[in-house]
C-alpha cells in the first residue's frame, strides 16, 4: 500500500484507525507505516482530537464512592516516584501544547505529573501564565501552609543577561503589587506575601524588566508577557 | 490533593464513558478505577500523546474499556449493545445543559454531527462506543456492508470538512 501522496486515502485510513474500524491486517499495517512517517502520525493524532472528542458525549454519571477508595488504596503501595523522574523526562514541554479550553484541567493534570508525590511539599494553589496564544510559558505554585511560592519558566524564554521577569499581582483595583523578580534561574521559591492569594486578586501577570526589576514604582515598566489566574486546589 | 482534584473534575465525565461502552455499572468501575491507576503512572507521559487532557484521559478509559468488551465477547457472553443503548445513540446532539460542561471541541464535534444525517451518526456513533468493526456495525442494523462503509466514510469526511471549516473560521 503505497501511501505518500495520497492525501485523501491517507484521511481516511487515519479517521477509520481512530473510529476503531480499521482492523486485523489493516490496521497493523498502518500502525507498521506510522512508525515511519512524522506526518501520519501528525494526521493519526489530529483525527484523534477531532474523533476523541466523542467521549464528552456520553452523559456524566457519578462513580459510587468506593471507586475512590480504591484507588486510593492502590495508589498507596506505590513507592514514591522521585521527583527529578519528571525533569528527566523533560515533560515539561506538555504545557507548550496544551489548549486554552482546558486549562484548568491541564493545571491540575500537571500538578499530579509534577508534584503531588508522596513525600513532596502540598500545593494549595496553582496559576499556569500563558503568552497571547494560550501558551503556558511559566506556572506559579502556592503552599499556603509553610508560606512558600514557586515559581517555574516551562517554556523557552528568552532573555539576555541585562534582563529580568517580574512577577505581580495585579489587583482588581490599584496598582499591581510586585511578588518577585526572576533572572536567570528557571525557577524561584519565595515567601508567600499575605496579598498573594487574597480575593482582590485578578490575575497574576510577569512583565519583561532589565535586570532587578521595574525601574517605575507604581509597577511593570517593561510590557506584560505572560498572565494567568490562581486555580485553588485545597 | 491535586489527584483527587483531577479526580472529582473527570471522574463523572469519564465513568459515563466507561458506562456507555460497558453498559454495566461493575464493569465500568472497575474501568474507571484501573484508568486512573494508570493516569497516574503515565501522567509522565502525557506529553507525548499531545492531546487536551480530557482527549488524552478519555483515550485511556475508552482502551481500557474496549478490552473488558473484547474479552467478555471472546467468552462468549451476552453483548452490551442492547436495544436502549442503540436507541441513545441515535441522537448524539448534545442538550443545552450538557454543551456546557463540554470542551470547545466537543461542541465543535456536536455541531458538526448533528449536521450529519441521523443514522449516518448513529453508526458513527454505534462504530466508536461499542469497538464495532463495519461488518459488526452492518450486522447489528441489518444493513449491507457495503452501505455502512460508504456511510461512515462519508460522514468522517464530512465531519473532517465541518471541523476545519470551523477551526478556519
Amino acid at each position: 500500500m503505497n501511501l505518500r501522496g495520497n492525501e485523501a486515502l491517507r484521511e481516511r485510513l487515519a479517521s477509520e484507525y481512530v473510529l476503531g474500524t480499521l482492523r486485523g491486517g489493516a490496521r497493523r499495517r498502518f500502525e507498521t507505516l506510522m512508525q515511519d512517517d512524522v506526518a501520519l502520525r501528525r494526521t493519526t493524532r489530529e483525527w484523534n482530537a477531532r474523533l476523541g472528542a466523542m467521549a464528552e458525549f456520553a452523559p456524566p454519571v457519578a462513580p459510587d464512592k468506593g471507586v475512590w477508595r480504591a484507588i486510593e488504596a492502590r495508589l498507596r503501595w506505590q513507592a514514591a516516584t522521585p521527583r527529578w523522574q519528571f525533569w528527566r523526562h523533560g515533560s515539561l514541554a506538555l504545557w507548550r501544547t496544551v489548549g486554552l479550553g482546558s486549562s484548568a484541567l491541564a493545571a491540575l493534570l500537571l500538578v499530579v505529573v509534577l508534584l503531588d508525590r508522596p513525600g513532596t511539599a502540598p500545593i494549595s494553589d496553582i496559576a499556569s501564565l500563558t503568552d497571547e496564544a494560550a501558551r503556558p510559558a511559566l506556572v506559579v505554585t502556592a503552599d499556603r501552609a509553610r508560606g512558600l511560592m514557586t515559581v517555574r519558566v516551562v517554556a523557552n524564554v528568552p532573555l539576555t543577561a541585562q534582563q529580568a521577569l517580574q512577577l505581580w499581582a495585579v489587583p482588581r483595583a490599584g496598582k499591581p503589587r510586585s511578588l518577585g523578580v526572576l533572572g536567570a534561574g528557571r525557577e524561584l521559591t519565595l515567601p508567600l506575601p499575605p496579598d498573594a492569594l487574597g480575593s482582590d486578586v485578578a490575575a497574576l501577570a510577569i512583565s519583561l524588566e532589565p535586570k532587578g526589576g521595574s525601574t517605575n514604582p507604581d509597577g511593570p515598566s517593561g510590557p506584560i508577557l505572560y498572565k494567568g489566574g490562581w486555580i485553588r486546589l485545597m | 490533593m491535586a489527584f483527587r482534584a483531577l479526580y472529582d473534575a473527570s471522574a463523572p465525565r469519564l465513568y459515563g464513558l466507561a458506562l456507555r461502552i460497558l453498559g454495566r455499572p461493575e464493569l465500568a468501575e472497575e474501568v474507571l478505577q484501573e484508568s486512573f491507576v494508570a493516569i497516574w503512572h503515565h501522567a509522565v507521559d502525557y506529553e507525548s500523546a499531545l492531546s487536551a487532557p480530557m482527549t488524552w484521559m478519555s483515550a485511556i478509559v475508552r482502551n481500557r474499556a474496549f478490552d473488558v468488551l473484547r474479552h467478555r465477547r471472546s467468552q462468549g457472553e451476552d453483548d452490551t449493545l442492547d436495544s436502549a443503548a442503540l436507541a441513545s445513540l441515535a441522537d448524539l446532539a448534545a442538550t443545552p445543559p450538557e454543551r456546557l460542561q463540554m470542551s470547545s471541541d466537543a461542541r465543535a464535534l456536536a455541531d458538526c454531527m448533528a449536521a450529519l444525517e441521523a443514522r449516518h451518526r448513529e453508526v458513527v456513533g454505534m462504530a466508536f462506543f461499542h469497538d464495532l468493526s463495519y461488518s459488526e456495525v452492518a450486522h447489528k442494523l441489518t444493513l449491507p456492508l457495503g452501505t455502512v462503509k460508504t456511510w461512515i466514510r462519508r460522514s468522517l469526511a464530512r465531519l473532517h470538512a465541518c471541523l476545519s471549516a470551523r477551526g478556519a473560521g
